[in-house]
């Protein structure tokens, strides 16, 4: 389960988010285990009941000037009894301050309270949009993210098999590379972006010459920080004896992250020019999202030649 | 050099999946297989010469095989239409 630090989430986002600690810098050790957030307007009004406290608690207009209402007791009082819950972070927006009873008991308690500059609704479409792509699943595998004519390409196979090579060959036809060998894919929405593990740059390893730039050899424009998976492409050593697809009547996919994402086999063989295939996959993916496949087409007009052939030879028996 | 001649046995003739099926079975063999149709003649184990011959119910196929698994293979294509390559 992946966990957000309060302080790393400060540091990285004090400037997007108008951030400013209130609390003491010790709060910052606390960290967030889910990522939404909730506002504790019934919190406050004494109703903890479900009480989603793991969250990144909003405090608005609203809530502060509802907190001003109640005598100082009360308030300390409800603000105590939300406080026995380990709530990590609140954040209050427009760059107001919290009662003093409620930071004295912060600093007492543990809980971090940082203050945002933004309005509540900028901080909130922000702040949601920050931890959906934080606590979005990810996986990291082997293989070569390429974009081919827009479309994004995951080329999987074996070491050896030719992923870089290929990359390389898509290159030099006017194509973008994402990342070589690792790729990190990041569930966004229903999408599977791809991009780089770290942000050491465009290098790839070809076997025989070492690595290079790709950056630097092929120019800005040859390269994508990251892209949406369109579809697979696996790269298989050729065998005789193993079914490849033929016609295209079925469609493949293998699961990830939770995503169908579109599968192509390709058997691979000395010689064989694997970067155009991959173009071919790529416009055919785009043919099809557009609703056309060729195979059922041909499958149709197959269907069509034969049953009038079929009727014609009923009627002359006749 | 094994010779065969067959007839279409499913309604829906040799359409895309049958042609898949037959090639696929043919290219498991080391020999040749050629199929003629009316004339034509196409290459069993490419699918798109197969699909080509659009061959209908009812219509006549010749098989020809050579090579050192012949007999195995004309046996097995024979089967699948005998099967009607698993429709009707």
């Amino acid at each position: 389960m992946k966990i957000l630090h309060v302080k790393d989430f400060f540091e990285s986002m004090n400037k997007d988010f108008a951030l400013s600690v209130i609390t003491d810098p010790k709060t910052l050790n606390n960290s967030i285990q889910e990522g939404y957030i909730h506002r504790p307007g019934l919190a406050l009004a004494g109703y903890l009941e479900h009480y989603t406290y793991k969250r990144i608690q909003v405090l608005g207009e609203t809530e502060i000037t509802y907190m001003q209402t109640l005598s100082p007791e009360l308030l300390y009082d409800r603000i105590r009894e939300m406080f026995e819950f380990s709530i990590p972070l609140f954040i209050v927006t427009k760059g107001l301050s919290v009662p003093q009873q409620m930071e004295y008991l912060a600093n007492e308690m543990n809980i971090a309270i940082i203050s945002s500059r933004l309005s509540t609704d900028h901080l909130i479409s922000g702040l949601t949009r920050y931890l959906r792509d934080y606590f979005a699943p990810q996986k990291s595998l082997h293989g070569t993210l390429v974009e081919v004519f827009g479309i994004g390409i995951l080329i999987t196979g074996k070491s050896g098999i030719g992923k870089s090579e290929c990359a390389l060959d898509l290159l030099e036809r006017g194509h973008r590379m994402v990342t070589d060998d690792i790729v990190r894919v990041t569930l966004t929405g229903d999408k599977l972006i791809g991009s780089s593990v770290n942000d050491i740059g465009y290098f790839m390893e070809i076997r025989g010459v070492g690595v290079i730039d790709v950056e630097r050899m092929y120019g800005i424009h040859a390269v994508r920080q990251k892209t949406v998976i369109d579809t697979q492409v696996e790269l298989l050593l050729w065998q005789d004896n193993i079914d490849y697809e033929r016609i295209g009547l079925t469609n493949n996919y293998v699961d990830m992250l939770g995503v169908n994402l579109p599968i192509v086999y390709l058997p691979v063989s000395p010689g064989k020019n694997i970067s155009v295939i991959v173009e071919v996959v790529a416009l055919n993916h785009i043919l099809k999202n557009y609703g056309y496949e060729a195979a059922e087409v041909y499958q149709r007009k197959l269907q069509d030649i034969i049953q009038k052939k079929t009727r014609e030879n009923s009627i002359s028996k006749l | 050099m094994t010779k065969k001649k067959i007839i279409v046995k499913n309604r829906l003739g040799l359409h895309a999946r049958p042609c898949a099926l037959l090639v696929k079975t043919a290219s498991r063999y080391r020999s040749d297989l050629i199929i003629k149709k009316d004339n034509i003649e196409v290459n069993g184990k490419s699918i798109m010469g197969v699909m080509m011959l659009a061959a209908e119910f009812g219509s006549e196929l010749q098989l020809v095989a050579n090579g050192v698994d012949e007999d195995y293979l004309i046996n097995e294509i024979e089967e699948l239409f005998e099967s009607k390559f698993g429709e009707d």
